[in-house]
């Protein structure tokens, strides 16, 4: 059946469905355009010759139209979702990616992740007169202004509101204004600790 | 499960999700067709290739082919083929959902028993009403027990009731299940508690595993 | 502050609100955006007013004494007001994402004179999300594509908003006539009345003017 390839390429996907984003599949692709090459190239030689008196081949171009509609969903589909899951870095991560993630996406996908982020950041910056609102930050509603934290690993010196420098070595364990360990919690460098 | 990340949903009735990969997923499922005029050429594809690998398939042949496929084939002006019923949809199969719809095991069965019973509404056999009414009563037989079991089951095993959904009810339950421990951890006082990323974490666990091998 | 604004949308009234009222609306709208299927009209008046009260409020903060527990009353206020102005913005650009063509489709066959649903800015993101999408769709694989498969129209392939899903409302002010659509095949259609403080469950499509008019307030 045609199409076999393309749907490979959503069942991959699938399958990291908990929005961990897989290595582009760049052979993948190449394998479903190669066959809508030969598809659309079959189509045009019995579209000639349905016109010279072979209608019988119209059910025979129709089905193979249909599987070129096909290949074309799937493929779109896919690099969508990938869009939808780098989106959700930039939100959950950050602007600079680690380069484990970084290695899985195509040249394209760096290039869309960087104009998204460029658009997200003009808009942030619009929010207010000043530097704008970040509104990656904030994401659940405050309970205290302050939370102990602890450092899992060495992150080295930060500055914290009143410009007081403090070390973050790993294991050691501060108290810090919420609205600045935000995302070094959600990076995995700090640990917000209940009490 | 990251929260930043929200893949396109499924469609709902007649329409599918053009960019749902659960969709696309659905519409790869197999029905039973005639083929309704002769198909030169296809014969490999179709799997029916006997000396001649482009050879036609004639009219009148029994063939199994995606959803997708039956659906563009199936257009009023030109029918190139007629669609069976698949088997858990015809008559004898409806009887034994509306006899007990809580005991048949629909992801064996499906696993899109919903989703791809929708879309067989798509084309107008003379069963569609009976084949939409017993969709929505297998539905509304089942929900109960998958609410009731998605709201009382915490920090349960519920694998071997998870194992027999449909695709649709195991969205169901998972959403039942996120209000209840999301709930929970309210109760907790941990509602407020600033995580790290599931991306993040689960990207490290890689990163280790991959030292490991 | 909102007595301070000067200038107004066209025809919109002036309306004074005291910073509670203010907060208020804000909330609602936050709310409403949250648990309505489709994207709201902008509220960016709203949302520019409760800006300058922040600043407003911080510039006192860095004034104040540190130490002292008003001070410190006061910053957890404005962490409030912050999460719910961020979490609302927030769900707006999630919806814009979402329907980015619906969303641009509604703006390009907007009447003169109605409201705007997207803020100039909001705007600005949707048209820019809107091209780097179809760039990257069409440099990837489109343009590798046989030539009569090029164009993907984003608006058949993009989920609309499901205007038909169920929200849960309050009544803020009484309304009668409502015109309820029938379930299923044997129904007709009815009517009801909303009294004011009732709360229901209804199909979001039969009481979005009322949404949007703010008689009703989704919870």
């Amino acid at each position: 059946m045609f199409g076999e390839k393309a749907i490979e390429l959503i069942r991959e996907l699938h399958r990291a469905s908990d929005g961990q984003l897989p290595a582009f599949n760049e052979d993948g692709i190449r394998q479903v355009l190669e066959e809508m090459k030969a598809l659309y190239e079959q189509n045009q030689a019995d579209v000639n010759e349905a016109k010279s008196g072979h209608s019988e081949l119209i059910s025979t171009i129709k089905f193979r139209h249909c599987s070129l509609l096909r290949n074309r969903r799937c493929i779109v589909a896919y690099l969508y979702d990938r869009l939808l899951r780098i989106r959700a870095l930039r939100w959950e991560y950050g602007s600079v990616l680690p380069n484990a993630v970084r290695f899985h996406m195509s040249a394209e996908e760096m290039e869309w992740f960087n104009q998204y982020k460029k658009s997200l950041a003009t808009y942030m910056r619009s929010i207010g007169g000043g530097e704008g609102l970040d509104l990656t930050q904030d994401i659940k509603p405050p309970k205290s202004l302050y939370i102990e934290v602890r450092c899992l690993k060495d992150y080295g010196e930060f500055e914290i509101d009143d410009g007081t420098i403090i070390l973050l070595k790993k294991n050691s364990q501060h108290f810090l204004p919420r609205w600045k360990c935000e995302q070094l919690i959600r990076q995995g460098i700090l640990e917000h600790v209940l009490s | 499960m990251s929260e930043a990340y929200v893949p396109v949903e499924a469609g709902f009735g007649l329409e599918e999700g053009y960019l749902s990969l659960e969709d696309i997923l659905m519409s790869q499922e197999r029905l039973p067709c005639r083929a309704e005029t002769a198909l030169p050429r296809l014969a490999a594809v179709l799997g029916k290739a006997g000396a001649e690998p482009l050879g036609s398939v004639p009219e009148g042949t029994k063939l199994e082919i995606p959803l997708w496929l039956a659906k563009g084939l199936y257009d009023n002006k030109r029918r190139v083929i007629s669609v069976e019923l698949p088997k858990i949809y015809k008559e004898s199969w409806r009887t034994v959902f509306t006899a007990d719809a809580n005991v048949v095991d629909l992801h064996k069965l499906g696993p899109f028993y919903y989703g791809f019973g929708s879309q067989l509404l798509n084309f107008d056999s003379p069963e569609n009403a009976e084949i939409a009414q017993t969709i929505l009563q297998t539905f509304i037989g089942r929900f109960r027990r998958i609410m009731d079991s998605s709201q009382n089951a915490y920090n349960e095993d519920t694998s071997a009731l998870v194992a027999r959904l449909d695709e649709l009810e195991r969205v169901l339950f998972r959403v039942g299940q996120k209000g209840l421990n999301d709930f929970q951890s309210w109760e907790m006082g941990q509602a407020s508690q600033i995580t790290a990323s599931s991306l993040v974490q689960n990207y490290r666990k890689r990163k280790f595993t991959d030292l490991d091998s | 502050m909102a007595e301070e604004q000067e200038g107004s949308d066209a025809g919109s009234e002036e309306v004074l609100l005291t910073p509670a009222q203010l907060i208020r609306s804000l909330e609602q709208a936050w709310m409403n955006e949250k648990f309505a299927p489709e994207l709201l009209e902008s509220k960016s008046e709203v949302v520019e007013c409760v800006v300058e009260q922040l600043e407003h409020m911080e510039e006192n903060l860095k004034r104040a004494k540190g130490g002292d527990l008003k001070v410190s009353i006061h910053r957890m206020e404005v962490e409030r007001i912050r999460y719910v102005l961020s979490s609302y913005l927030r769900c707006r650009l999630r919806k814009i994402e979402k329907f980015f063509p619906h969303v641009l489709e509604k703006e390009k066959t907007r009447a003169e004179g109605d409201p705007s649903i997207l803020s100039p800015e909001e705007f600005a993101f949707a048209k820019e999300y809107m091209a780097n999408t179809e760039t990257h769709f069409r440099n990837v694989a489109l343009k590798h594509m046989p030539p009569n498969l090029q164009k993907v129209d984003l608006l058949k392939a993009v989920t609309k908003p499901n205007l038909d899903s169920f929200v849960f409302l309050r009544v803020k002010e009484r309304q009668e006539n409502i015109l309820v659509e029938p379930e299923t095949d044997e129904q007709r259609e009815y009517v009801i009345d909303l009294d004011e403080d009732s709360q229901h469950l209804i199909r979001y499509k039969t009481i979005a003017p009322l949404v949007a008019s703010g008689a009703v307030q989704l919870i």
